[in-house]
């Protein structure tokens, strides 16, 4: 065994995951009734739904999160692939796993293109430039209607288990449609996952962090800031693209309102939730947009007026909590969580009460210091 | 030519009505570098203040319904208060950390607001009742019916609208450039640390923009309800406009909001009116792409000119 500790940690906590992306939540729905913590198939549509947005946010988060720059139009992107994957089956009798690869190829050959113009443009002037990208995506659409098929969408059967996986041939593999876009979302997101994570940690990827922490000391160091702007944004388009592909085989529908421009808006909240330049946190901020709808109705058990009159209230306070008490998102608190450090929270707890007047003594000044000694002796048992 | 000349001043009406809105994006951009995405929220919340007001049903207690000119300081100082205690108590915790923290905590408080009002108010449209008129020099401000000026006309409700814009824009410029708070905003703005050395304080000018931008918003609330019935999602389409045009002008100067409001306003009427089938015989081209030829448009002088028309270059010192 030249495993560390730490390693076989590493691994069987991979396994676990592995046995519960791959076993539970889709085959869980046939276990004997007292099994707890079973997936019906609307959970199932939600875990694929999860997967395919990770693959958007990874792309989008190795735009934002590991290049410094900002996006808000990512939704054209996921609406460019997700129309060629559409057309190419639709029209063209194409199998839907060959049109994924191109849906992502092309979109992230315009993702380059549209990197050339972005080149020149920082911060707001960015956001508003590819925010343009977004707003005008459904007029064109809607009107190049020859290619298109205009407002009225396209509709495409979604994929069907082949006769294997459908309990002709093995009887004991009874795959269903829902479970079967579950897999072919979870390998998607899975693929995409390694090629995020071997970018990030590529030369590729420490350049993105060296132009995104500073543009002119990267160019000292002999990097080519244009050319990995650019490619910043071409992966990134070419993520949304794949993930624009598997939307169309799970929904099977597109049309030009099923990308409007909240959103693009919400991939950008999303990563940021989740944790920017972070892989996990792409993966768990996906995975946080698609269950919010699932913290109101346990809101609604509690009879919280807003819980079913404004849904809206709840989501946009807990968006503001969020990024108040966990400053690096989702992912940076499970991180500390992992290391057994006390969460961020309590830190910026008394930050935030510092700051809007109410003083509370901070955990981290000065120990001996500071005369209240009682009150301060309380906070710190609080925290540690 | 007429016609022409006609979109063009529709085109200005309209564009007035962006740079109002995209002023008190500027305001708030200047101060503290934040694109605040719930600012048309806000200015739909305050309008929906001057509702009741006017309306007389304040928050189900039955008021005696107030003159349009005592509703509308009220309206000023809640716009005031709510944009100070957003910044004290929302923004403040965040200060200081990456503007993209920053941004999602402004689109939450974007969702808190449209909750909050459809939860209050209901979604079904309201009638906001336009000011009372005031005649001065034959013109009807804020009254029905249209001034000629040559072979075209200008509804007395957009010339209102643009005249209170370039007060406003007036006003902020003599407030910023002739005002002791004003210097130190703009001190503020320029160089956060060298201004708390001077004996400015700091936090009360950030707390200042946002109160500003808020009253900004509200009065641009006020002048667009009744144009489009106050509903929670009024100011959607005049938000993004506003952004665009903010991003035309330039984000850090106040004219260029406006002018850039200005020329969005008509290149959306012109390309509204030049591109149909009449004028244009293309059809992969129409009216119902002009936001697209609007964006396109901006987007191709962001390629000349990248901090926007009247934007200040920033030099970065390694």
């Amino acid at each position: 065994m030249l495993r560390s500790a730490a390693g076989q940690r590493r691994l069987l906590a991979f396994l676990l995951l592995a046995f519960f992306l791959v076993y539970w939540i889709p085959f869980s729905n046939a276990f004997p009734g007292w099994v707890p913590l079973q997936f019906g198939s609307y959970r199932i549509f939600q875990a694929t739904t999860i997967a395919m947005w990770a693959i958007v946010a990874l792309g989008l988060n190795i735009l934002t999160g590991y290049n410094g720059q900002i996006s808000l139009g990512h939704g054209a992107f996921v609406a460019l692939g997700g129309y060629t994957s559409a057309i190419l089956i639709f029209d063209h009798n194409w199998p839907f796993w060959a049109t994924i690869p191109i849906a992502g190829l092309l979109t992230g050959a315009v993702g380059f293109l549209v990197g050339l113009p972005a080149l020149r443009l920082t911060g707001p002037y960015l956001a508003i430039a590819t925010l343009a990208l977004a707003l005008s995506t459904p007029q064109i659409l809607q009107k190049y209607e020859g290619l298109t098929h205009g407002s009225q969408g396209i509709n495409i059967d979604s994929p069907t288990p082949p006769g294997i996986l459908d309990g002709d041939l093995v009887h004991w593999i009874n795959m269903d449609d829902t479970q079967y876009l579950y897999f072919l979302a979870l390998l998607a997101a899975f693929i995409m996952t390694i090629v995020a994570w071997n970018i990030v940690r590529s030369r590729i990827g420490r350049a993105f962090v060296a132009i995104r922490d500073s543009e002119i000391a990267a160019q000292a160091m002999g990097i080519s800031v244009p050319r990995f702007k650019t490619m910043a944004f071409a992966i990134s388009a070419f993520f949304a693209g794949i993930c624009g592909g598997v939307y169309v085989q799970v929904i099977g529908f597109v049309s030009p309102r099923s990308f409007d421009v909240l959103q693009s808006i919400n991939y950008l909240t999303t990563i940021v939730v989740g944790g920017l330049a972070s892989i996990l946190g792409s993966i768990l901020g996906a995975a946080v947009f698609v269950l919010v709808p699932e913290t109101n109705s346990l809101l609604e058990r509690l009879h919280l007026p807003a819980a079913d009159q404004a849904p809206d209230v709840l989501y946009g306070a807990s968006l503001i909590l969020v990024m108040i008490f966990m400053p690096y998102g989702f992912a940076g608190f499970i991180r500390r969580l992992s290391r057994l450090q006390p969460p961020l929270v309590m830190q910026s707890f008394s930050d935030f009460f510092g700051q809007v007047g109410l003083r509370v003594r901070t955990i981290r000044s000065n120990a001996g210091g500071g005369g209240s000694g009682a009150s301060d002796g309380k906070k710190r048992d609080g925290s540690s | 030519m007429e016609l022409f000349l006609q979109q063009v001043l529709t085109g200005l009406a309209t564009g007035a009505v962006y740079g109002l809105v995209a002023l008190a994006i500027v305001l708030i951009y200047r101060s503290t570098d934040v694109i605040n995405f719930a600012q048309g929220q806000m200015a739909m919340f305050t309008t929906f203040f001057a509702w009741m007001l006017l309306d007389g049903s304040f928050l189900g207690f039955h008021i005696h319904p107030l003159h349009f000119w005592i509703a509308f300081p009220l309206t000023l100082a809640f716009g005031i208060i709510l944009g100070a205690v957003l910044e004290r108590v929302v923004i403040r915790p965040v200060e200081g950390r990456p503007i993209l923290t920053i941004v999602i905590v402004t689109l939450g408080l974007f969702s808190v607001f449209s909750g909050l009002a459809t939860w209050s108010w209901g979604g079904i449209p309201k009638a906001f009742p336009p000011p009372p008129e005031i005649e001065v020099t034959g013109i009807s401000f804020f009254g029905d019916g249209a001034l000629d000026i040559g072979p075209t006309v200008i509804s007395y409700h957009d010339l209102t609208i643009m005249v209170v814009a370039v007060g406003i824009m007036l006003a902020l410029y003599a407030f910023f450039q002739y005002t002791p708070i004003g210097l130190g905003m703009r001190a503020t703005a320029q160089n956060p640390v060298a201004a708390r050395l001077m004996g400015i304080r700091v936090g009360n000018m950030l707390t200042l923009g946002w109160a500003l931008s808020a009253a900004v918003g509200a009065v641009g609330g006020m002048m667009i309800a009744p144009l489009v019935l106050l509903q929670p999602p009024m100011m959607l389409g005049v938000l993004l406009y506003a952004f665009a045009a903010a991003v035309l002008g330039g984000m850090d100067s106040a004219p260029g909001a406006v002018v850039g409001g200005l020329i969005l306003g008509i290149v959306e009427n012109l390309v509204g009116t030049y591109t149909t089938e009449e004028y244009l015989h293309v059809d992969w081209f129409g009216p119902e792409m002009k936001l697209t030829a609007a964006l396109v448009v901006i987007v191709l002088v962001l390629m000349i000119r990248p901090t926007g028309l009247f934007g200040r270059k920033t030099l970065r010192r390694v």
